[in-house]
């Protein structure tokens, strides 16, 4: 089931804002703005945004990613309801997800959700751990099915710990033997390491006008000429039913002309014909053995000649 | 909204006509129209919930399925969201099994999680999930406890009902007029699209997904925008109701009268709903030249006003007195007066006016009239209203009703009787009006117990807009009909027009005489009649605003 | 050893640029790829046989081709990468071992089609390869390949990553586009197709991973190398996700028309079936399960597992041998359906839910005679009228385990002595409410 708690006490805005907005995460979040050419195209991020800070999403940050990105606070409230991983009450310190969908089932999901149900003494519908160390939640396909039954704690999949970290490895899916290592190294860290040091919910934001270094931010700009002009393809010669040579061939939707070119024997070709760019095929008279091409040409410009073709018998 | 869908393509007169082939019969319609359009046009009716006629296309209902053919031979598609195309094949339920099952199976669909409300429902009677079911559905329930419903709700208002059954949202305050009721709600998305394309104020949404979806406002803040009753006409359902009209009358004791708004210049088109002589709420009408199928917050509550502060009398110098007296003494005192300043009222109909013409005309310069507002103009909201509170302003100047009330004012002192029509200038603007207390007799004929009946020597009542025959020209040249309903407060209460015959003694027997008059000053009214004025009104030749 | 178009990279460190280039990547960006017109490269794709590798399988070159050249708005390239259909893992791995490999194709599919912006939709879960694409797509802007005039060309292209918040409704192509722009994930009414009017009203193209990464192979090695692999209409390889009662899941590029066996059992491949095989998932949860019967004949490529009505689809194998409740599988699936539902249409709102909670109370021994029949005609009804495939992909299994398996499911049934009880609750009286 889905993250979506039934009775919370939401903080107030004066709580909330302070917290949201500070320089580092404004400037966060204009980057993230840059990259759609409309602003509501960074509601998705900017929710992230605003969770990866507080640790999760109460209606005041709603309001406040709703205002960034120019949208109404209901459709933010609404779009944050319709995703399953915003989070709409504080979980544990660690966020244990099982996938209980078909592979992991047939491979014993079940019997490790029942197992850390009982271990952890709560049910698997997202609820908190009384000590708040930690939160279960069955969920759907993780995409990681080779190594079925998945978990993910927090952002990070983890069948197991190897060599003092969480970790899955080839092959190695989740047991109850391998669950209750995996709590045992999170109470660990609990204990070694008081806060859980914050995740960068948007895995490596590049800083520059747009988010990367080279790049030039929203734009609904539109892409300059660049390619060169678009040639006749796979020009054929064949004979019509009465005897009359005939050429096709393949060519872009933008051609504006077709040039025509003949040539007998050695030597140049020469221009015979220039046709309209909406052609697709030619027929006329033309000797055996004639060597024809094609030049199209578009507003870019006169694109290389086609292949050569033969006028057959 | 997702997405950039556009409203209907609806029929117009001069839409060019193509033919295609609906159940195996060829028949024209009109080309390029939505395809549930161009049925209705040749007399089928296809069962819908998502789809209107003033609204974006969504295509989520998926009630009003057809078959067409398509690149794979014939198959189910939305008839909202068909185009015409010459030459197409349809197939409604007429003719196709598979289209009767779909839209069937729609119904169970929506009934599945839908909660057993309709005995405490406002919308009974005329819900969409009630007539669609008797139109496509009737299927049998099934159903059972051990299945169970999922009932939608937001998080903060689903609760545990006395049977411990897990229930959704039912009958919240989302706001100063409406109740939501989370649980009836078929998603169908009508008000989230109003809201945001028609009321420019994006305040409802649907929240979640699956059938834990559900539809709501933002925690906390309220549905509050001079149009938000609307939603409680476009809900299929009994999700939306109207506060001020919960538990008040099933729908189907209701008769309905045709009239258009009085409160504004556009003239939105409304029908008053009434049943023992008493109105009980007021409706859209749809006209697409006028308000398409909204009215505002104002128009629609001013039912209410009809039945509160009537002055259902007459009341001379204070006191009480009968009716048919107060009109006598009325008629005598203008019989007898040296000058009477006669006040017109664009609030009034054409007949009305006319009727107070005719009476200064038969009195010569004995009788001056007077007209125009005191009232502040406001912008027009591009959805109903011109924001002009004179409704009858346009007819009142094609009558040739004066706008000179500031004249009057200056010249008080020139007359001995003041004659004020269903025109509450006191409220408008009292100190201008104070002026007008040295005139010594002061006849108010009004319908209401207003502030300019307070200062009146001697008042009349009259009926109310709701409860009158006539005509109104809006601020776009047309000419509307207004509808009598029969609500008024005394059956003994009389049309302005009327009293003003009794009072002049010109002798008419219907609005028609008043009518007639008027369209001896007005040419654009010549050759003219109610019937053919028709239910959504004419734009009058040469009238331009 | 069969020839590797996407995978032969795994396990190298591909994720660094400079490992990527020495094993010979980003080398179409070169007069390769520089030389050709638009028109010529989109030839080229129609000609390798490309069909998208997410699912449908629709002609990637002739999906390129119904995007408009000259209209004036920006076009839009789109990644799916939300890999959500049950079973299928392939284009995670992809990302993490390969992610230069995506941004070549990324750029090839750019220089198609004259795409400015691009997004790689990245499912939300998928933290780790976002983070890898992010590393990567920096490093390609640190070597010119990606900004203002890509390896010296006027040619310029920006790519942004997009983190999704848990929808697997967004794999569908325009609930992907409606989330990119900022909506709730739910599908469109088509037409307008996304070649025409997509992402912020332009024209758009979106392609799996998969697919994307195939044609830096292509540009090097040609389309008839390409096409002369696989089979006639099926051509090239694909990226099997496989799991289950296998001996060695795992991420599988093999020639499409390899026979489902081989995969299962293969040396190359999953060296094994784990126990006797009683069915086998071929194309992912939507797809129908096969009977390993059926599974013995079956060839893995898109006409042959049409023949046997089922799809190839995302190429996500699920074997599951006769230990395995076949109901207890579909009821997984039902919930899945039901949750995942966006909700949008009334058939499949309404419907995923309500079937899954009558399979909900077979499974928990409440059923009754009649119930499987009544699964059955839901599921037919929101199959064919809903706005996109999610009620058909909740269909398919449904209909093809009861139908193939329908003794495990009557033998859930019959565990309840009440099973013949009539429909309606035993408590039910007429006014029994108002008591």
């Amino acid at each position: 089931m889905s993250h979506h708690p039934v009775h919370v006490v939401q903080p107030a805005d004066a709580e909330i804002l302070p917290k949201l907005e500070t320089p580092a995460v404004i400037s966060r979040l204009e980057e993230l703005i840059r990259r759609y050419p409309v602003k509501r195209g960074a509601l998705l991020q900017a929710l992230w945004l605003a969770q990866e800070t507080l640790g999760w999403l109460p209606n005041a940050a709603i309001r406040w990613a709703a205002l960034k990105c120019e949208v109404s606070p209901v459709h933010a409230y609404g779009v944050s309801m319709f995703y399953t991983m915003y989070k709409k009450e504080p979980t544990g310190r660690f966020f244990l997800q099982i996938c209980q969908n078909v592979s992991c089932h047939i491979q014993g999901a079940e019997n490790v959700i029942v197992h850390a149900e009982k271990v952890l003494g709560v049910a698997s519908q997202g609820g908190n751990t009384a000590d708040g160390l930690f939160t279960l939640l069955r969920v759907e396909c993780l995409g990681a099915c080779g190594n079925g039954p998945v978990m993910q704690v927090n952002d990070d999949f983890a069948t197991d710990v190897v060599d003092g970290e969480l970790a899955m490895p080839d092959g190695v899916g989740l047991t109850t033997e391998r669950f209750d290592r995996i709590v045992a190294w999170c109470r660990a860290r609990a204990v070694a390491i008081p806060t859980e040091p914050a995740r960068d919910s948007l895995g490596g934001m590049l800083v520059g006008t747009g988010g990367h270094p080279g790049a030039t931010g929203a734009t609904s700009a539109v892409q300059g000429i660049y390619a060169p002009p678009a040639p006749a393809l796979g020009l054929g010669s064949s004979r019509t039913e009465d005897g009359k040579v005939k050429l096709s061939w393949r060519a872009a939707p933008e051609t504006t002309t077709f040039h025509l070119e003949t040539r007998s024997g050695s030597g140049e070709f020469a221009a015979l014909a220039s046709l309209s760019g909406k052609d697709k095929e030619w027929i006329g008279e033309l000797a055996v053995g004639t060597e024809v091409r094609l030049v199209a040409e578009s507003a870019v410009g006169r694109a290389k000649p086609s292949n050569i073709a033969k006028v057959v018998a | 909204m997702s997405n950039s869908y556009s409203k209907p393509i609806l029929p117009k007169p001069d839409t060019k006509r193509v033919v295609i082939n609906v159940d195996g019969a060829d028949v024209e319609v009109p080309d390029g129209t939505n395809l549930i359009e161009a049925l209705k046009t040749i007399g089928i009716d296809t069962p819908h919930f998502c789809y209107h006629q003033d609204l974006p296309v969504a295509g989520n209902c998926r009630q009003c399925m057809i078959e067409t053919d398509g690149p794979r031979g014939m198959g189910l598609a939305i008839a909202c969201y068909t185009p015409v195309r010459a030459g197409m094949k349809v197939a409604t339920d007429r003719s196709s099994e598979k289209v009767k099952i779909a839209r069937k199976s729609v119904m169970e669909f929506l009934l599945a999680n839908h909660p057993l409300d309709c005995p405490i429902c406002d919308k009974a009677g005329e819900c969409t999930l009630q007539d669609n079911y008797m139109a496509a559905g009737k299927h049998e329930s099934r159903m059972r406890d051990d299945i169970g419903k999922q009932y939608k709700g937001s998080p903060e208002f689903r609760h545990e009902d006395s049977k411990g059954q897990e229930r959704g949202g039912k009958h919240i305050d989302i706001g100063p007029r409406v109740v939501l009721d989370q649980e009836r709600c078929i998603l169908c998305d009508r008000c989230t699209r109003f809201m945001r394309d028609v009321a420019g104020s994006e305040q409802l949404y649907i929240a979640a997904r699956g059938d834990h979806a559900f539809i709501g406002t933002f925690p906390g803040q309220p549905l509050d925008h001079e149009y938000d009753l609307n939603v409680t006409d476009i809900c299929p359902v009994g999700a939306l109701t109207g506060k001020h009209f919960r538990f008040q009358q099933r729908v189907w004791m209701l008769s309905k009268t045709e009239t258009v708004a009085p409160d504004d210049s556009l003239g939105a088109n409304i029908t008053v709903e009434h049943h023992d002589d008493q109105a009980w709420r007021i409706m859209p009408r749809r006209n697409p030249d006028v308000n398409a199928s909204w009215i505002s917050n104002a128009t629609r509550l001013q039912y209410r006003r009809l039945s509160e502060d009537r002055l259902a009398s007459g009341s001379f110098r204070g006191t009480e007195v009968r009716l048919a007296d107060a009109i006598e003494r009325a008629g005598g005192l203008v019989q007898s007066a040296r000058k009477v300043a006669l006040v017109a009222s664009g609030h009034l109909t054409i007949e009305d006016n006319a009727a107070i013409l005719a009476m200064a005309g038969a009195f010569g310069s004995r009788v001056e009239v007077f007209g125009g507002s005191w009232l502040s103009v406001g912008a027009p909201d591009g959805i109903a209203r011109s924001g002009d509170p004179v409704a009858n302003r346009m007819g009142c100047k094609l009558l040739g009703v004066p706008d000179n009330l500031d004249d009057l004012v200056r010249r008080a002192g020139e007359f001995d009787v003041l004659v004020v029509v269903g025109h509450d200038l006191w409220a408008a603007d009292s100190a201008k009006a104070a002026a007008l207390e040295k005139i010594p007799e002061r006849i108010v004929l009004a319908s209401w117990h207003d502030a300019t009946v307070a200062k009146s020597t001697l008042a009349v009542g009259v009926r109310a807009w709701a409860e009158v025959r006539g005509t109104m020209v809006n601020c776009q040249g047309r000419i509307q009909r207004l509808n009598a309903a029969p609500v008024a407060p005394s059956p003994d209460l009389e049309p302005v027009w009327q009293v003003i015959s009794k009072m002049g003694r010109l002798d008419w027997s219907s609005e028609l005489d008043a009518f007639r008059f008027a369209q001896s000053r007005i040419p654009a009214l010549a050759g003219l009649n109610y019937r053919t004025i028709g239910s959504m009104g004419r734009i009058l030749e040469g009238v331009a605003p | 050893m069969a020839t590797l178009t996407v995978t032969q990279n795994f396990g190298k460190g591909a994720q660094d640029i400079g490992v990527y280039k020495s094993l010979g990547g980003y080398s179409s960006l070169s007069s390769r790829l520089f030389d050709l017109s638009q028109f010529e490269l989109i030839d080229l794709v129609m000609r390798s046989g490309l069909r998208g590798r997410g699912g449908a399988g629709f002609p990637t070159g002739m999906k390129w081709s119904f995007v408009p050249r000259n209209s004036g708005k920006p076009v839009y390239l789109v990644v799916n990468a939300d890999e959500g259909e049950p079973g299928t893992f392939k284009d995670h791995r992809l990302m993490l071992e390969d992610p230069h490999r995506l941004i070549e194709g990324m750029i090839i599919c750019g220089w198609a089609l004259g795409v400015r912006t691009a997004y790689i939709y990245v499912r939300g879960e998928f933290l780790p390869a976002i983070e890898a694409l992010n590393a990567a797509v920096k490093q390609a802007y640190e070597a010119g390949l990606l900004g203002k005039n890509i390896a010296g060309t006027s040619f310029c292209m920006d790519i942004y990553v997009h983190r999704g918040a848990g929808a697997y409704i967004c794999g569908e192509e325009t609930a992907l586009i409606n989330s990119l722009e900022g909506f709730k994930g739910q599908p469109r009414l088509k037409p307008p197709f996304p070649a025409v009017s997509g992402a912020f009203a332009s024209p758009t193209c979106v392609n799996n991973v998969e697919t994307l990464m195939a044609l830096p192979w292509i540009l090097e090695n040609g389309p008839e190398a390409y096409a002369k692999m696989g089979t006639p209409k099926s051509p090239g390889t694909k990226v099997f996700s496989v799991s289950g009662d296998v001996k060695r899941p795992g991420v599988y590029e093999a020639p499409l028309g390899t026979p489902l066996m081989e995969i299962l059992e293969g040396k190359d491949y999953c060296q094994g079936v784990v126990g006797t095989l009683k069915g086998v998932i071929p194309g992912g949860s939507s797809s129908p399960a096969l009977t390993a019967e059926e599974a013995k004949q079956a060839n893995l490529d898109y006409e042959a597992l049409a023949g046997l009505k089922t799809m190839l689809g995302s190429g996500a194998v699920v074997a599951f041998n006769t230990t395995r409740s076949v109901v207890g599988m579909l009821a997984s699936l039902t919930r899945f359906y039901a949750h995942e539902s966006c909700g949008q249409c009334t058939p499949c709102r309404e419907g995923t839910g309500y079937a899954d909670r009558i399979l909900k109370t077979v499974v928990s021994g409440h059923g009754r005679d009649g119930d499987l029949e009544q699964i059955l005609d839901l599921a037919a009804n929101f199959t064919s009228s809903t706005i996109c495939p999610l009620g058909a992909a909740d269909s398919a299994p449904i209909i093809n385990f009861i139908g193939k398996f329908r003794s495990e499911f009557d033998a859930v049934v019959a565990k309840n002595p009440d099973r013949g009880e009539p429909r309606l609750s035993k408590n039910f009286r007429p006014g029994a409410f108002w008591e």
